[in-house]
C-alpha cells in the first residue's frame, strides 16, 4: 500500500511555465468557471472539447501526464462504482434495452447517464488537481482571501478559512503518510488487510483509523502552539510578503479561456444533450 | 545591563483549580542574560517544557513572575511584544511548518507582524542566507529530510528578528547528521548573530556547547553552572536520571583503569589533546 505516491491533490509541484506564472487569482476564477461549465455539458462532443483542453493546460505547465493521471488511480474504485450504478438504475421510459439479465437492466439512457456523470466527477477533480498543482497554496489563499475579502463586510472571517484550508491542503500528505505507516505497522503485526469478506475487512479499518485521528488532534494542537508562537492571532494586522498583481499573462489566459467558454456554450447550446 | 529574562518564585499548576492539578513547577528562580547559549536538561516529566513555554507567554505563572526585558508574561497586552523578543522552535518540525513552500513558511512570522511586503521579503532573504537554505527556498517542506525542515523552522523564526531562540528539543525526531547541522546552526546563530540560545535537551552531548547548563527535576532546578563542572558530580548527575557525554564517559572508564585524566573533560577534543599529551 504506496498511498502517498499517488496523492496529487494537494500538492504543488514548483515551476515557471505559463501557467505557473498566472496570478493565483485569474487561476482561481478560471477553474471556478471551467467547474460551471461542467455542470451544464451533458453531451460527448463537449466532454472531448474539455479533455483536448485541459490536456493543452496539463501540458503547457509541464505536469508530467503521467503524474496528473496516477493521482487518479485512487478514485478509480468510486469511478467504476458511479458508472455501474447509473447504468443500471438510470433508465427513461422510451430508453432502448441494451443489456439484460435477471433484475438488471441496462438501457442507452443509463449508459450515457454513467459515461456523463464519470466524465464530469473526473473533469472536476482534474480541474482542482491542475490548479493545486500549478499553484503553491501560499499564493492560492492569497488569490483566495483576495477574492473573499470583500465579503468581510458582511462577516465572513475570509482570513481565518482561508488559513484554515491551508493548513488542511498541507496535511494531507503528512496524514497520507502516517496512514501508511499505521498500516504497514499493522501488517507487521499479521493483519491481513487484502483477506476476509467484507465486514471482516471493514472492522479491520477500524484500528487505523483511531490510532490517526488521535495523532490528527496531537498535531493540530502542536500546530496552534507553534503558529501562536510566531505571533499569529488571527487575519487582523496580518500583511503580505508577495502583493498580487494582475499582468499581461493574466489577460491572455482571460482572453483564452473566455473563447474556450464561448465554444462551449456553442456547443451546449447546438447539440442536443444526451441526458 | 538587565537580564533578558527573569524568573522569580514561578510555580505553575496544569489545571489549576481542579482536583486533577499537577504542579508541574515549583518555586524556580532564574535569569538569562542576553547573548548566552543556555541549556535546560532533565529527565521527561522534569519541568523543562513547561517552563520553557512561560518565556513568551504559551503559558501564564500560576505564581510568581517571569518578566521578558522587564515585561511580565501574565500581562495580555505584553504578549505581542514578547513574542517578538523571543521566538520558540519545537520538536516535531511537521507540526510546526504551515506553508507548502519553504521561503513562504519563512515569511509567516513576518507576515504576522504586519510588516511591509519589502521588510518581510529582506528579512526572508537574509534568514534563509543565514541558515544556508538558498537551494531549498521553492521546495515543499514534505520533500525536505527532518534536519532540513528543523532548519527551515529555525528560519522561520529568525526572520522575525527575535533577541533569543527558545529550542524545545529540536533535535529529538533527528538522525545524527540532522541533530548536528541544526546544533552547529544554532551555535552559529549564538557566536555570529549574537542571538540568545536557550536549548531544552536530554542529549549531553548537545548541552557541553552551551556557556551555562540548568538541570530540573520534578519542577525545580537542580543544578546550574557551566557543563564542565556539572559532569564531575557524577552521583549527583546520575541520580537525576541523566547520562554523561560520551567523553566524559570515555575519561571516566579510562582513569578507572590506571590513565591519568583531568576530571572535566566533556569534548572530544580535550580527550584528543590529553590523550596525545601522554606518553
Amino acid at each position: 500500500m504506496e498511498l502517498t505516491k499517488n496523492i496529487t491533490l494537494g500538492v504543488y509541484l514548483p515551476g515557471k511555465s505559463f501557467i505557473h506564472r498566472l496570478d493565483p487569482r485569474t487561476k482561481i476564477l478560471a477553474a471556478g468557471l471551467l467547474i460551471a461549465l461542467l455542470l451544464f455539458t451533458r453531451s460527448y462532443e463537449a466532454y472531448s472539447l474539455f479533455t483536448l483542453f485541459t490536456a493543452a493546460i496539463i501540458v503547457s505547465a509541464g505536469i508530467p501526464l503521467g503524474y496528473a493521471a496516477r493521482g487518479l488511480r485512487p478514485m478509480l474504485p468510486v469511478l467504476v462504482l458511479m458508472w455501474i450504478f447509473q447504468l443500471f438504475l438510470y433508465s427513461t421510459p422510451d430508453a432502448d434495452i441494451i443489456f439484460s439479465w435477471w433484475i438488471f437492466t441496462a438501457t442507452d439512457a443509463g449508459l450515457h447517464m454513467g459515461n456523463l456523470i464519470t466524465l464530469r466527477v473526473l473533469f472536476l477533480f482534474m480541474v482542482t488537481t491542475i490548479l493545486t498543482l500549478t499553484t503553491s497554496i501560499v499564493s492560492l489563499t492569497d488569490g483566495l482571501e483576495s477574492l473573499l475579502s470583500p465579503l468581510r463586510r458582511i462577516g465572513l472571517p475570509a482570513q481565518e478559512l482561508v488559513m484554515t484550508m491551508v493548513i488542511a491542503l498541507r496535511f494531507v500528505l503528512i496524514l497520507a503518510e502516517e496512514l501508511d505507516k499505521i498500516v504497514k505497522a499493522q501488517m507487521a503485526r499479521g493483519v491481513a488487510f487484502d483477506r476476509g469478506n467484507f465486514i471482516q475487512k471493514t472492522k479491520k479499518i477500524f484500528p487505523v483509523f483511531l490510532p490517526l485521528f488521535i495523532n490528527a488532534f496531537k498535531r493540530a494542537e502542536e500546530l496552534i502552539t507553534a503558529m501562536e508562537a510566531r505571533s499569529y492571532s488571527g487575519g487582523k494586522g496580518r500583511t503580505k510578503m508577495k502583493t498580487l498583481h494582475m499582468g499581461r499573462v493574466d489577460l491572455t489566459a482571460g482572453g483564452i479561456i473566455i473563447v474556450y467558454a464561448a465554444l462551449t456554450v456553442y456547443i451546449i447550446m447546438s447539440v442536443a444533450p444526451r441526458i | 545591563m538587565n537580564p533578558l529574562i527573569e524568573v522569580r518564585d514561578l510555580s505553575y499548576t496544569y489545571r489549576a483549580g481542579t482536583s486533577g492539578g499537577v504542579k508541574a513547577l515549583s518555586r524556580v528562580n532564574l535569569e538569562v542574560k542576553h547573548g548566552e547559549f543556555l541549556a535546560i536538561t532533565g529527565q521527561n516529566g522534569s519541568g523543562k517544557s513547561t517552563l520553557a513555554r512561560h518565556f513568551n507567554g504559551l503559558l501564564t505563572p500560576s505564581e510568581g513572575e517571569v518578566l521578558v526585558e522587564g515585561l511580565s508574561v501574565a500581562e495580555r497586552a505584553n504578549i505581542p511584544a514578547i513574542r517578538r523578543l523571543v521566538g520558540m522552535v519545537f520538536q516535531n518540525p511537521d507540526n510546526q511548518l504551515i506553508s507548502s513552500v519553504v521561503e513562504e513558511d519563512v515569511a509567516f512570522g513576518p507576515e504576522n507582524l504586519g510588516l511591509s511586503p519589502f521588510e518581510i521579503r529582506q528579512r526572508v532573504d537574509q534568514a534563509i542566507k543565514i541558515l544556508k537554505l538558498e537551494n531549498l527556498r521553492f521546495e515543499s517542506p514534505n520533500y525536505l529530510s527532518e534536519g532540513q525542515k528543523q532548519l527551515v523552522a529555525i528560519a522561520g523564526v529568525l526572520a522575525m528578528k527575535p533577541s533569543c531562540i527558545v529550542l524545545d528539543e529540536p533535535t529529538a525526531h533527528l538522525d545524527p547528521r540532522g541533530r548536528r547541522e541544526v546544533l552547529e546552526n544554532i551555535r552559529r546563530l549564538n557566536r555570529e548573530e549574537g542571538i540568545t540560545i536557550i536549548l531544552l535537551t536530554h542529549f549531553m552531548d548537545e548541552a557541553i556547547h552551551c556557556d551555562r547548563m540548568i538541570v530540573m527535576n520534578r519542577g525545580k532546578v537542580e543544578m546550574e553552572g557551566p557543563p564542565a563542572g556539572m559532569f564531575r558530580q557524577r552521583d549527583q548527575i546520575l541520580s537525576l536520571g541523566l547520562n554523561f557525554p560520551v567523553a566524559a564517559q570515555l575519561a571516566e572508564g579510562l582513569r578507572l583503569r590506571g590513565i591519568d585524566l583531568p576530571d572535566d573533560i566533556i569534548h572530544p577534543e580535550e580527550i584528543i589533546n590529553c590523550l596525545c599529551r601522554l606518553k
